[in-house]
């Protein structure tokens, strides 16, 4: 099952970089076996962000929880 | 050759580390020299790019160097790749065709990958390393070659013989000068050096400046495992230096799939940071805060990290 707490032990492993550099990746909401995130920060408005952190933290989501369908970026 | 010149001509082997030291100091030595050469080390160590250089230095240099990788081909073509064939040794041999070594002739030949090398094409090439002569397959003429050898083996050769995958007696013909390339985990003070060489060497392949790394990114590249060694560490800048828009490269620049697995105590980048290249973009840099201690780590996570306080400055050459 998804739950908010096996999401963020993913996000947590990334946010300390983020945070380092000003930013965060921050979970709105979880809907499903989907979750809602939101960037914040200098690569916020990044599309080649967007694409490396969508496809990356998509991916490890998947490998931690094999059910688990679509990261959306908000 | 001195080891400024080997550390300029490139980057694979770039270094200041003890072992990367001793491999430049073991390449100084043995510059003058015609004998075998093995070079042992995990795929993207670089293997070829040391062999290159070993070419570059020895009196053979204004002569071919052929590198093949004996992992590329089936049982059979790898002979005729070598050694070449005559017309109609076999179907599709529709005319004389040297082989490597031929074309190597008076130069070096690589031969990478030498671990695939099936145990029947072993004694062939122990053979030719032998008596410095080839046969082209389906060919009757004997054609002496002047070809120094120089094997790649991603493999501990040694452990081989062991186990019977490979000739004890071409083990010893080929391990004349070893010389054992280090992984990238084992090297770590290193990586600064190497980011900043591959970041540089891509920007101003796309014509840009060369912006400033971002602290946050700067631990990133030290606390991953760099399971792809050196030409992982490469792919790596050359997408920052494709996708980074922003001026500074942050996070948002790098492979995520990195980030992801770079997790763990921090390490102490103040020792390790070159001098000359002092921290920029420190508003946003603030030292990462290590994952909570229970926070699940990535399932191929490989990283090998020192102790705390391992990583130390080399001293400059």
């Amino acid at each position: 099952m998804i739950t908010k707490e096996r999401v963020e032990s993913v996000l947590a492993r990334v946010r300390p970089f983020m945070q380092a550099d000003g930013g965060d990746i921050e979970l709105l909401e979880i809907e499903g076996n989907s979750a809602d995130v939101r960037l914040t920060g200098m690569c916020a408005g990044c599309p080649s962000a967007h694409m490396t952190l969508y496809l990356g933290v998509e991916t490890a989501l998947r490998e931690e929880m094999p059910e688990f369908e679509t990261l959306r970026l908000r | 050759m001195t080891t400024s010149t080997l550390a300029t001509m490139d980057s694979v082997v770039v270094g200041r580390s003890a072992r990367m030291r001793a491999v430049f100091e073991f390449l100084r030595v043995i510059g003058n020299s015609d004998s075998t050469v093995l070079v042992t080390g995990e795929s993207g160590t670089g293997k070829e790019v040391t062999a290159t250089l070993i070419h570059q230095s020895s009196r053979r240099k204004h002569h071919p160097f052929v590198a093949v990788s004996c992992a590329l081909f089936s049982e059979t073509l790898i002979e005729s790749e070598l050694f070449g064939h005559e017309r109609g040794a076999f179907t599709g041999a529709i005319k004389d065709r040297p082989g490597r070594f031929e074309l190597a002739d008076g130069g070096t030949i690589f031969l990478d990958d030498i671990d695939d090398v099936p145990l029947s094409m072993q004694v062939k090439l122990l053979r030719v390393l032998q008596n410095r002569t080839i046969e082209r397959l389906g060919g009757t003429r004997t054609v002496p070659v002047n070809v120094r050898v120089i094997a790649g083996s991603k493999r501990d050769l040694k452990q081989m013989v062991v186990d019977g995958k490979f000739r004890e007696d071409l083990f010893y013909r080929l391990n004349v000068l070893p010389i054992a390339l280090p992984p990238l985990r084992e090297r770590r003070e290193d990586i600064p050096m190497l980011m900043d060489h591959f970041i540089e060497r891509y920007f101003r392949r796309r014509g840009e400046d060369v912006p400033p790394v971002s602290e946050a990114v700067k631990q990133a590249f030290l606390r991953y495992g760099w399971p792809g060694n050196v030409r992982e560490l490469e792919n790596a800048c050359e997408r920052i230096a494709q996708t980074c828009t922003c001026g500074t490269v942050r996070i948002g620049c790098m492979s995520a799939s990195i980030l992801l697995r770079a997790g763990g105590p921090p390490p102490d980048l103040s020792a390790v940071a070159p001098a000359s290249a002092p921290a920029r973009d420190t508003a946003h840099a603030p030292t990462p805060t290590p994952p909570p201690a229970g926070a699940p780590r990535a399932p191929r996570d490989t990283t090998r990290r020192p102790p705390p306080g391992t990583l130390q400055p080399a001293p400059a050459r």
